[in-house]
């Protein structure tokens, strides 16, 4: 493919999967379609070239793809998430949902393969729009207004990233789009950096996040869980390494997503939240910026990607199956759905980062990245995430789900159709998998690694964190129960701000626009007549007598004109070619 | 599969004990665990992050659960849907 001249770029084929599809439905063929598509594309990534598709348009140098090794770690992990997301939507008879989903990955590859700020700003955008589908498809009230405050944040977002590439042009011309020097950075690289962190759910422009995800589709949240924040982290690692501030954003955010997640009833907001924590680390290691803690950030999002979507496909079982995701309205079903439970307890362990886990080899990454560079407060505040993650995600979780209560909250609850738990165990499959034999993904990784994950400290380390968590949770279980209430989080600015603005415009606005009608209707109408008046005698007296010899010159230039017209087409034809010969040819001389 | 974990379930006793087991065991291994790579004091405390752990786990729970309970928590209407 890549001598043959003729080269589809891999985010090309989703969209031609996502075209095909309606057609493929009546032809019985989606499930085919489904599969073949990210399969294609995944074997496809391993061959690219470093560079392809360079097209030049008014102006602009685009670059759709330009590859190293940053680009293949995602590149990988998003082609492999869409196989596992395929599979385990792959029940789904509408075929809406599984364009949104593959619009939403040609988007994020796109993003992902981008040489310049342009190409990249179009990608991400119909990841925005694509993505906002997958929530609409659940096609409740609440989704459809989650759904519309996601878009609008996300519009909000992508146009302070715009902003940021035109001051950028301005001041540079141009658009590569490569490492940002630290020093370098001004109003326009952090603007971009704005627009980047509010992909990544960085507080306070986080909570479209737990917002929008446990308000998708059963199988869109397992797409939305992958792709959005973590292709965000690939733009922030390769523009921004070594930020201060994403440093610390960071590490705030692995305590902050934790402490929702400790709270929160929801099982599908828990997760969400713990999105936010675990990009935390991805985010706080692309600040440290040193080559192990980017290694660390690709690692965990690696790791992350699969066992969250591992997560969100458990807690998307309980929902399909049970029609409910609230704690408080779950419990006692691991006599029903032990294949749910038994995938789901993998993904905690792997996200609490048990030993032989992908939680263990690319979280401490991360955390000793911090360490070697002597950011022990950075440390410590990322090791204390993962007791809040063990505690929340790791034992709280399946907890209130599965246990709690001695007899099923839903009777008749049951393990999910087959392909749902085939989607469960290749992503369980492939957390132990890199937990056994990380070189795997410490070969794919951007530096070359010296990190030796299981070291006897390492080891011992991990046994009293994750135990003594246990304990914890062990004394203090009844405080846990959770509750059936939501929590405040910053976007009441924007809830409570919309219906602010909507007050006022119903009352005071309304009433002031009645007001000012009236008025017009009263004052306005008699100067308006007036003003009328006025206007025309001055077009008679004034204008007509300009205007009458000017009118004479264009009738004398019309008859002229009419001379030349011959009424025969091929004169006209030719008149024309002439024409756009004469324009190419000043176009090109200029 | 449901049945094997009941059978498991009813012997929580057992597990309870292997818990604790595992706990002491924890302790116990760090003693003999060689730190090449200490990164700051609190890594030459034996069963430092034991106490991490716990003191963590238990300030988290009051800490967040408190904010929750006083501020955070509010009815599933609170934005009117």
């Amino acid at each position: 493919m890549v001598t043959s001249g003729i080269f589809v770029h891999p985010a090309a084929w989703f969209i031609l999967g996502a075209v095909l599809l309606p057609i493929a439905r009546r032809l019985k063929l989606q499930k085919v379609v489904l599969l073949a598509i990210p399969i294609i594309a995944f074997a496809q990534i391993r061959i690219l070239p470093d560079s392809f598709g360079v097209c030049h348009f008014m102006g602009f140098e685009l670059v759709f793809g330009s590859v190293d090794k940053l680009t293949m770690v995602f590149l990988h992990v998003f082609t492999v998430m869409a196989i596992i997301g395929s599979v385990y939507g792959l029940h789904v008879e509408e075929s809406g949902q599984h364009m949104a989903a593959f619009l939403y990955v040609a988007g994020s590859l796109g993003t992902t393969l981008a040489g310049d700020y342009l190409t990249l700003f179009i990608f991400w955008e119909l990841m925005a729009f694509a993505s906002t589908f997958l929530v609409w498809y659940r096609k409740r009230k609440r989704s459809i207004e989650a759904g519309y405050r996601y878009l609008l944040i996300h519009t909000a977002g992508g146009l302070v990233l715009l902003a940021g590439i035109f001051l950028r042009y301005q001041h540079l011309h141009d658009l590569t789009f490569a490492r940002i020097p630290v020093e370098s950075a001004g109003l326009a690289e952090y603007l971009i950096m704005i627009g980047f962190m509010l992909n990544a759910a960085v507080p306070p422009i986080h909570a479209w996040l737990p917002d929008a995800y446990p308000e998708a589709t059963v199988t869109g949240a397992v797409y939305m869980c992958a792709f959005t924040t973590k292709t965000a982290v690939y733009v922030l690692a390769r523009a921004f390494p070594g930020f201060e501030a994403l440093a610390i954003m960071g590490a705030i955010m692995t305590l902050y997503g934790v402490a929702y997640a400790v709270i929160e009833n929801d099982a599908r907001r828990i997760l969400a939240y713990h999105i936010v924590s675990q990009v935390g680390y991805m985010v706080c290691g692309v600040g440290i910026g040193t080559a192990m803690a980017i290694n660390g950030a690709c690692a965990h999002a690696y790791a992350h990607i699969i066992y969250k979507a591992l997560l969100f496909m458990g807690a998307g079982a309980v929902l399909e199956m049970t029609g409910r995701s609230k704690l408080s309205e779950l419990g006692g079903l691991y006599k029903l759905m032990p294949m749910s439970l038994i995938f789901t307890v993998i993904g905690g362990i792997s996200i609490s980062g048990f030993p032989l886990t992908s939680g263990f080899i690319s979280k401490s990454m991360i955390i000793a990245a911090a360490g070697e560079h002597h950011r022990t407060g950075l440390m410590i505040m990322l090791t204390l995430a993962a007791v809040g993650t063990f505690l929340s995600v790791g034992i709280k979780l399946p907890y209130f789900v599965w246990f709690a209560k001695d007899n099923p909250a839903v009777p008749e609850a049951k393990d999910p159709p087959f392909n749902m738990q085939l989607g469960m165990a290749i992503a369980a499959f492939l957390c132990i998998f890199m937990g056994v034999y990380p070189d795997f993904l410490y070969n794919m990784l951007p530096f070359p690694v010296h990190y030796h994950p299981y070291s006897a400290y390492h080891l011992s380390e991990t046994f009293q964190i994750l135990g003594f968590t246990g304990l914890g949770f062990y004394l203090m279980v009844k405080k846990l129960a959770p509750k059936d209430k939501m929590n405040l989080d910053l976007d009441w600015f924007y809830r409570r701000g919309t219906q602010v603005f909507m007050w006022l415009a119903r009352r005071p606005l309304s009433v002031a626009n009645d007001w000012v009608g009236e008025v017009y209707r009263t004052v306005g109408l008699r100067f308006t007549t007036a003003m009328a008046r006025a206007m025309s005698w001055f077009d008679w007296h004034g204008i007509d007598h300009v205007i009458d010899g000017t009118a004479a010159s264009v009738v004398r230039g019309g008859d002229e004109l009419r001379q030349v017209q011959t009424g025969r087409v091929q004169h006209y034809v030719g008149g024309a070619v002439i024409a756009l010969f004469l324009l190419l040819l000043v176009m090109v001389l200029i | 599969m449901g049945h094997i974990i009941a059978s498991l379930r009813e012997r929580s006793d057992l597990f309870r004990l292997l818990f604790f087991a595992f706990l002491a065991f924890a302790v116990v291994f760090d003693f003999f665990a060689v730190r090449h790579h200490a990164h700051f004091w609190g890594d030459h405390i034996i069963g430092f992050w034991a106490f991490v752990g716990l003191v963590g786990c238990l300030g988290m729970i009051v800490i967040f659960k408190g904010l929750a309970k006083v501020w955070l928590m509010k009815g599933e209407d609170f934005y009117g849907n």
